[in-house]
């Protein structure tokens, strides 16, 4: 089944290219509504501290061979003595970073709110797309492909016979989705970079407890 | 601190800019970068754009940082009345700003009053207890007044909540050298050389006050550490070189009765004497008699 199918130019003016350049404007949208929506963070006293002592004792570690073998001593004495060191962490109680996210109410609904801003523009974007430009063939993938992907990449096509590197649109959206990251990371800027992949990957969850580490 | 490249780049631009050309804004920007403090020269450039409503309507929304940065460099040349306007300006600006209020007070302090500083600068941290700049122009007023007590009270609250701080810690060491603290000071060299170790200034200072301290043990870790210095500034250290040889000499007259110490001390010693003989010959030769001499009054071989 290896004949070429032409694809008429007018599915690349009309489908291909306004797809991408939808995408990229909602992007920006986001951008800027997340970053209006973003509220203010006070600094925590226990977490400024927590974080100067870190850089502390950070220090402590790499530059250990520059100070006295005696005063090491006592600085290490200060951080981790038993009572009353400023990082000892007794047995059992070490936070799992995770549950303590979900505790803090603050962050519990920052978090929330990052979420529904990334849902809702992808499940409108991908209505969009099935309503719109589905039933035909989009484009062609240049590199062969197996059977398993037609399921997956051909889904408004209904003829089994067409060969799978020819797509429909709905898995140009998904090609943009992820490859848009690195497009908007340059006109964003590096910081918010609508790094959604990266929080889908981080809510699969870390189930360590940091006392547990054997050092 | 500053590298010696930006060093080069900010000296080029100024001298550039002193001498006609352009390049004023850029040699601000700059300064206000690396934090380095031309109060004078920042004075007369950032007047010279401010009072031309040409160039100072091209800076767009920076107009307002360069107020800013000039209101603080008139306020450490004295100018007081141009401090005064440059704040007046920002205050019509941004009306309920918490950085035009730590601009008021610190014209306060300028001034020279302290009672209303002091009382600008503690509701200031009342609303917000995490400026660190509002704490530490605390910590100068109260010094200012010569209260140098109250100034390492202060040190030592802020450096309780952000110790990683270094210029905290070394503005508390020279407090504490300047009240003869010596012990106190040793340990926030300590700090200053665990955080930034490269830095041969403070393995120098720190060897110093080792050798006041005094005590053999001292006085040979005080010689490592002019060592150190010396390694780090590639034996240019007139001051290290002293200091070994001081070194070297009073742990000497110390351990007069035991000379189990006599390993590498004689090398150590004449090497930096010769090093020390070497450099006043290149550089300040009519006192290399009076160099030898001390040497003489201090018995070390050469």
């Amino acid at each position: 089944m290896a004949e070429d199918l032409v694809l008429d130019t007018a599915i690349r003016d009309w489908v291909l290219i306004p797809l991408t350049v939808v995408m990229i404007l909602i992007g920006v949208l986001r951008y800027f509504v997340s970053k209006l929506m973003r509220s203010q963070q006070n600094p925590d006293a226990k977490v400024v501290r927590e974080g100067q002592v870190v850089i502390r004792a950070r220090n402590l570690r790499a530059g250990a061979n520059f100070i006295p073998a005696k005063s090491f001593r006592a600085r290490r004495a200060y951080f981790s003595n038993e009572e009353n060191g400023l990082l000892h962490v007794p047995k059992g109680q070490g936070q799992n970073p995770q549950a303590q996210m979900f505790s803090d109410p603050n962050m519990a609904m920052d978090m929330m709110k990052k979420n529904l801003s990334m849902i809702i523009p992808q499940t409108l974007t991908f209505a969009w797309v099935n309503f719109f430009f589905s039933g035909f063939v989009a484009a062609k993938i240049p590199f062969p492909l197996t059977q398993r992907f037609r399921s997956m990449l051909q889904n408004g096509i209904d003829l089994s016979t067409v060969d799978v590197s020819y797509v429909s649109s709905r898995s140009w959206y998904f090609l943009n989705l992820f490859g848009l990251r690195g497009l908007f990371s340059l006109i964003l800027g590096e910081e918010n970079a609508m790094d959604d992949t990266q929080r889908m990957m981080q809510m699969s969850g870390f189930g360590m407890d940091p006392t547990k580490v054997q050092t | 601190m500053v590298t010696k490249t930006e060093e080069k780049q900010l000296n080029r631009l100024e001298s550039q800019v002193d001498n006609g050309g352009g390049g004023a804004w850029e040699y601000l920007c700059l300064v206000r970068k690396l934090k380095v403090r031309r109060s004078v020269k920042v004075l007369k450039h950032g007047l010279w754009i401010l009072n031309d409503s040409k160039k100072r309507s091209s800076l767009g929304p920076e107009e307002w940082t360069l107020y800013e940065q000039v209101a603080v460099a008139a306020m450490d040349c004295q100018s007081l009345d141009v401090a005064k306007d440059c704040v007046n300006v920002l205050q019509k600006k941004f009306p309920e700003s918490k950085r035009v209020g730590r601009l008021e007070a610190m014209l306060l302090e300028a001034k020279g009053s302290w009672g209303e500083a002091e009382k600008a600068y503690s509701s200031l941290l009342e609303d917000n207890p995490f400026d660190q700049v509002v704490h530490k122009r605390r910590v100068a007023l109260v010094k200012a007044q010569g209260n140098l007590s109250g100034a390492i009270d202060f040190l030592n609250k802020y450096l309780e909540t952000f110790m990683a701080d270094h210029d905290a810690w070394r503005e508390l060491a020279e407090i504490y050298i300047s009240l003869q603290m010596y012990k106190q000071a040793a340990f926030c060299y300590e700090e200053l050389m665990l955080s930034q170790p490269t830095v041969p200034l403070y393995h120098l200072a720190y060897a110093d006050v080792l050798y006041t301290l005094g005590g053999i043990e001292n006085l040979l870790t005080a010689k490592k550490y002019y060592s150190i210095t010396i390694d780090l500034t590639g034996g240019k250290n007139t001051r290290a070189l002293f200091g070994i040889c001081l070194c070297t000499s009073a742990i000497a007259q110390l351990s007069k009765g035991r000379n189990k110490e006599d390993k590498d001390s004689p090398d150590l010693q004449s090497l930096a004497s010769a090093a020390l003989e070497k450099e006043y010959k290149q550089r300040a030769s009519d006192k290399l008699s009076a160099l030898t001499l001390a040497f003489k009054t201090l018995k070390v071989s050469s």
